[in-house]
């Protein structure tokens, strides 16, 4: 099961003038302390033609996350207008948001955004250069599209292991207080070596 | 009968493979097929069995779903006490649910359902070890254990009690393992698979108790699940699909011999699942005529293939009724209400159908004590216990019973204590931080919200933590019970405050030290002169010029006055535990000495401990070995895992009015099997009182008279000291040779610590010394502790000596020194106020492997500070430079420290995690005093 759950995505700022950054509140549970951070991203979909179109606005790691409920804003700058292509650039695409954990994909949140003139004689006439300064952009943020994978969320095996040889201790059901664990073994003398003096 | 087929319960038209009524009734479980994932669902009951409340949009029908399987749910099972939820399914793991305590509605974010959870079921726990699809898990009686069975052909039995604990794997079957029945007695769990068997084993050794064959050999083809159940008397269990010439019966086998005579045929395909009614019925008495006794009955529901179901009384050739065409697909499960009156069914079609029968039908359930008189005619007594309601009421029998009865009694407040009931839940983090509401917080989120570079340039978010989760988790609190650990927590507990002059507060101070020997209940009746008897004990105070003696009486009348004049310090050694065991044989005086600490100066009741260094054994364990003659045998051994390097002794020393001592005993251990007692006043010889010192390990043992009283005794595995009333101290080997003669001190012993060939002593007068009793030199000579201790109220709350020889002494007001021999100077090593220390943050620089690093002395004079810090960081707002010149000013302090006291493992420790800073940082001046300080 997964250990990290999306709880919610607040879309702010929306709609918003299409130059405008992207603005996510993520509000996600964790079920117990992750020894690594989490990767999301932001991805706009330049073209539902190709991925080639694909736009990884931005990616950000979150941590530490230990266990419990958190939240943050993810903040992503617009798509770069040049790498869009012109006919796609008003009209329905998407715009995702991904986290990676080790590198493995487990969550993939996509929303439709419609770009539309607000202007209504420019919305009647579209320049055949789009003029994204007058572009509004509309995410739908009623109706997310929330895909989850499967991953391996502990480490590889060979070091869990590792770590339960190093730390044979962290027995939560013991009072904090009580954890100063066992003395280092230095200059550790054999008990019976006093027996000849 | 009644029969409704509620629409609104579905999974969208996906299959539904499961259903479970909460043993409460209030609502029932649902599992099946999410939309990409399995989903567990649960509904509220209220408006099945009531129309109005299904018209009733207040009333919500939907409580809560989960789509945290991430393949199709095959079983979900209510535990029999309610609290939790278990589930399985095709993702190979079985899911423990309870219900969270922290958090308001919400919604599965991406659901296309817009409905909000009105509970918060949340999964506590995750059972990994099926190799294939779960298809049934099965509660025991009393929810000792959790069974599944999976396709991969095993049955785990797991510790209910402590998860994921696996009791036992039961191998055998050759096919999938679809069904799984436990015994109501709790003798045997049945298990039904694909290949053609059914099999019974037992839970005494979990060996197979028998193996069915003959019913199921014709059995071609395959249904999904293969649920059979036991009857409530425990006296027929019933098998799903079996065949009898050709034709699909559900197999009736008994109890005793296993004899396969009889079946419920009629089904026209295979039967997938069995579920017996939980009550036994007895016939209703027509009005009017005779009473006459008849045999109680069961009720027994079968589901089948061929989508119809069908109900019989075990007292009726036919069934009492069949219903065809009920569903468009497969029967999957039935479950029954607890009255027995009510029957949810749900099948493949993903939709659930709920019967209701009157009494009239069904007959007169019988009461509790009636279902238990049956059992206790069948079983005997010990194992007549089917319900919660009898458990108060009979005889415990095994350690099984006695946690469960504690459980029940335990959840009769659940929600104080634990947060875990089902009702009335407060949310355990409001939406307030800091007085900030949780919309204030969004608001200014971004601009609030920590963001760093990493080293490569990368954003890096903190997040916000706004709910904690309740750590409580699985396990109520008995289940972790593991006795608060008195030596542990008495080095945090017992600090402060303790220097009070008047006797009362003395006595007020002792007791925080029982508490922790009190908290198990039982242990509170071995002491229950806990109020009456209460001991004070003094700190010693003393200026060098008063006789020794004086000195501590003067503590109860004069310390007020004479304080400001004498230049010494109070100083105050702090009982660590178990002062409570007090000897029996010096009790008699005890009331006595009680009334006249508070009122007389003359006497006074004293107790020490001692702390000593112990580097050589882990899990050592310190036995109080109890002198002969004692009426009290219980003593006790302490388990003592954690304090392993600070390992507790205990000294006791009581004086009553004339001056003497009384027959004060106690024991030092060194480890767990080394024991040093003292008796004095052995015998009286020529008018002087002998003293013994006796020390044994693994049958050696060895004996020293002494001409004075002992007031403390340490050891470690080389050298054990031993100081005296008349101000000696006397060091011996540890086979029991006088290493140098007595050591006179100016004044009495205040504590006492050996650690290899260390032997450290610390006076009255708050002196410190240390010797190297091998090399015959002094590390430390008779140095003052008035340099840490002049200007400040605090006393001494704990001391102890490195294995390198290294004096530490923490004081009250949560500082700890040590005392450097070659600079001859005090270092403050650890301080609790330190701010530094609350906002470090080099988390992400520990990696699980340096956990053991972190032990040793610094750590053990830190204590949690460094967790609490964490905690902190995460919570505060402090820009992010400072929070990183304050971590690097921290972790400059902690290698300083380490090295001080000689703590090599630490030091390595710190060493890592501060290069790993700088690294991550990009410190790159410091980075380069670190290769240096590592070459």
């Amino acid at each position: 099961m997964a250990k990290v759950q999306v709880l919610n995505v607040a879309v702010l700022d929306n709609p918003s003038p299409f130059r405008n950054p992207f603005q996510f509140e993520i509000t996600f549970e964790c079920m117990e302390d992750l020894p690594e951070d989490l990767e999301w991203k932001i991805i706009y979909v330049g073209s539902a033609e190709s991925e080639e179109y694909d736009q990884v606005l931005d990616s950000v790691l979150v941590g530490p996350v230990p266990a419990g409920r958190h939240m943050f804003v993810f903040q992503a700058d617009a798509p770069n207008t040049g790498l869009i292509p012109e006919s796609d650039a008003v009209g329905v695409t998407v715009v995702l948001i991904t986290c990676t954990y080790r590198g493995q994909e487990f969550i993939r949140i996509g929303y439709y955004v419609n770009n539309e003139y607000t202007d209504p004689e420019l919305r009647e006439n579209p320049p055949v250069k789009p003029d994204y300064t007058q572009l509004q952009r509309n995410i739908l943020a009623s109706n997310p599209r929330v895909t989850r994978f499967h991953i391996n969320w502990e480490a590889t095996m060979e070091k869990m292991e590792d770590s339960e040889n190093v730390d044979p201790a962290p027995n939560a059901m013991l009072p904090p207080t009580s954890m100063p664990g066992k003395a280092p073994p230095l200059g550790l003398m054999p008990d019976n070596s006093m027996d000849c003096l | 009968m009644k029969l409704l087929k509620p629409s609104w319960v579905n999974h969208n038209g996906k299959p539904i493979f499961s259903v479970d009524i909460h043993p409460d009734g209030t609502k029932f479980a649902t599992g099946g097929q999410g939309e990409d994932s399995g989903k567990v669902v649960i509904w509220n009951m209220a408006p099945v069995l009531r129309e109005e409340d299904e018209r009733n949009e207040n009333i919500p029908k939907l409580l809560c779903q989960m789509d945290n399987h991430l393949a199709c749910v095959n079983c979900v099972r209510w535990s029999n006490n309610g609290l939790y939820l278990a589930s399985g399914g095709d993702d190979k793991l079985v899911m423990v649910w309870k219900r969270a305590a922290f958090i308001g509605p919400s919604t599965v974010f991406g659901s296309s359902s817009k409905l909000a959870n009105v509970e918060q079921w949340r999964c506590v726990m995750i059972l990994r070890n099926h190799t294939g699809d779960v298809m049934d898990v099965a509660w025991s009686p009393h929810d000792v254990w959790l069974a599944s069975c999976s396709v991969d052909n095993t049955i785990v039995i797991w510790n209910a009690r402590k998860f994921p604990e696996i009791v036992m794997t039961l191998k055998g079957h050759t096919g999938l393992v679809k069904g799984l029945t436990w015994d109501p007695v709790g003798k045997y769990i049945a298990s039904q698979a694909d290949d053609r068997s059914l099999k019974v084993w037992r839970t005494m050794d979990w060996q197979l108790e028998t193996n069915i064959t003959k019913p199921f050999s014709e059995c071609g083809g395959t249904t999904h699940v293969l649920r059979l159940s036991w009857s409530p008397d425990g006296q027929y269990l019933v098998s799903a699909h079996a065949m009898n010439n050709s034709g699909p019966t559900a197999q009736i086998i008994e109890r005793d011999g296993w004899k396969t005579n009889m079946d419920f045929v009629g089904h026209r395909k295979a039967v997938t699942v069995v579920k017996f009614n939980p009550k036994i019925f007895k016939k209703k008495q027509k009005n009017g005529s005779t009473p006459k006794p008849s045999c109680p009955y069961c009720c027994c529901a079968v589901g089948s293939k061929d989508r119809s179901l069908s109900v019989w009384l075990t007292s009726l050739k036919r069934p009492l009724v069949v219903i065809h065409d009920l569903f468009d697909k497969s029967i999957m499960d039935i479950t029954w209400t607890l009255n027995g009156l009510g029957l949810l069914v749900c099948s493949m079609d993903g939709t659930v159908a709920f019967l209701d029968f009157s009494q009239d039908e069904l007959g007169d359930p019988l009461n509790e004590e009636e279902k238990n008189a049956i059992h206790q005619n069948i079983y005997g007594k010990s194992l007549a216990i089917t319900m919660e309601s009898q458990l108060s009421s009979t005889i415990i029998e095994n350690p099984e019973m006695l946690k469960y009865q504690q459980e029940r009694q335990g959840n009769q407040n659940p929600n104080e204590a634990q947060g875990i009931g089902p009702e009335n839940q407060t949310p355990k983090l409001t939406n307030v931080l800091n007085g900030e509401s949780l919309e204030d917080i969004r608001k200014n989120l971004l601009k609030k919200q920590v963001e760093t570079r990493t080293a490569d340039g990368r954003r890096r978010i903190t997040p916000l933590c706004i709910a904690q989760l309740d750590t409580a988790d699985f396990l109520p609190a008995l289940f972790n019970s593991v006795p608060i650990l008195p030596g542990s927590s008495a080095s945090t507990q017992l600090t402060p405050q303790i220097s009070s002059d008047s006797s009362t507060a003395n006595s007020l101070g002792l007791r925080p030290s029982h508490d922790p020997t009190t908290t198990s209940p039982n242990k509170t009746s071995h002491f229950p002169s806990l109020s009456t008897n209460t001991f004070s004990f003094s700190g010693l105070s003393c200026s060098g010029t008063i006789e020794p003696m004086k000195a501590l009486d003067s503590r109860f009348t004069e310390r007020s006055k004479a304080m400001p004049g004498v230049t010494s310090v109070p100083l105050t050694i702090v009982v660590l535990w178990f002062c409570l065991r007090v000897k029996d044989s010096s009790s008699v005086k005890e009331p006595k000495g009680k009334d006249e600490t508070s009122s007389d100066s003359e006497d006074k009741i004293m107790v020490k401990s001692i702390a000593k260094r112990k580097g050589e054994m882990e899990g050592a364990e310190v036995v109080e070995k109890r002198k002969k003659g004692r009426p009290r045998k219980d003593a006790k051994t302490m388990p003592f895992p954690q304090v392993t390097f600070l390992l507790s002794k205990d000294a006791w020393i009581s004086k009553s009015t004339d001056g003497a001592f009384s027959e004060g005993g106690f024991t030092v251990s060194t480890d767990g099997v080394t024991y040093l007692e003292v008796e004095n006043e052995v015998s009286v010889v020529s008018g002087s009182r002998l003293s013994q010192l006796k020390w044994s390990r693994e049958g050696r043992e060895w004996d020293v008279l002494l001409p004075s009283r002992i007031i403390i005794a340490a050891g470690s595995s080389n050298v054990v000291a031993v100081a005296c009333e008349d101000r000696t101290l006397s060091v011996f080997t540890a086979c029991g040779r006088r290493l140098i003669p007595s050591i006179i001190l100016p004044v009495p012993m205040s504590a006492l610590h050996c650690s290899g060939h260390f032997v450290m002593a610390l006076t009255a007068s708050a002196m410190l010394s240390v010797w190297d009793v091998q090399k015959q030199t002094a590390l430390v000579k008779n140095e003052s502790l008035n340099p840490i201790l002049s200007g400040t109220d605090a006393t001494v709350s704990q001391s102890f000596l490195t294995q390198q020889g290294v004096a530490v002494v923490s004081l009250s007001n949560g500082k700890t020194y040590c005392f450097n021999s070659s600079l001859e100077t005090w270092n403050l090593i650890a301080d609790k106020q330190d701010s530094l220390v609350q906002c470090t943050d080099f988390r992400n620089c520990v990696s699980a492997q340096d956990a053991l690093g972190s032990m040793g002395p610094l750590a053990l004079t830190q204590g949690r500070n460094l967790s609490a810090g964490r905690l902190a960081s995460r919570l505060s707002s402090t820009p992010h430079h400072l929070q990183q010149g304050m971590t690097l000013a921290f972790l400059e302090k902690q290698l300083s420290s380490a090295l001080i006291l000689l703590s090599a493992s630490e030091y390595r420790h710190w060493l890592l995690i501060y290069a790993r800073f700088l690294v991550n940082e990009g410190e790159a001046v410091r980075e380069g005093q670190c290769h240096c300080s590592q070459g």
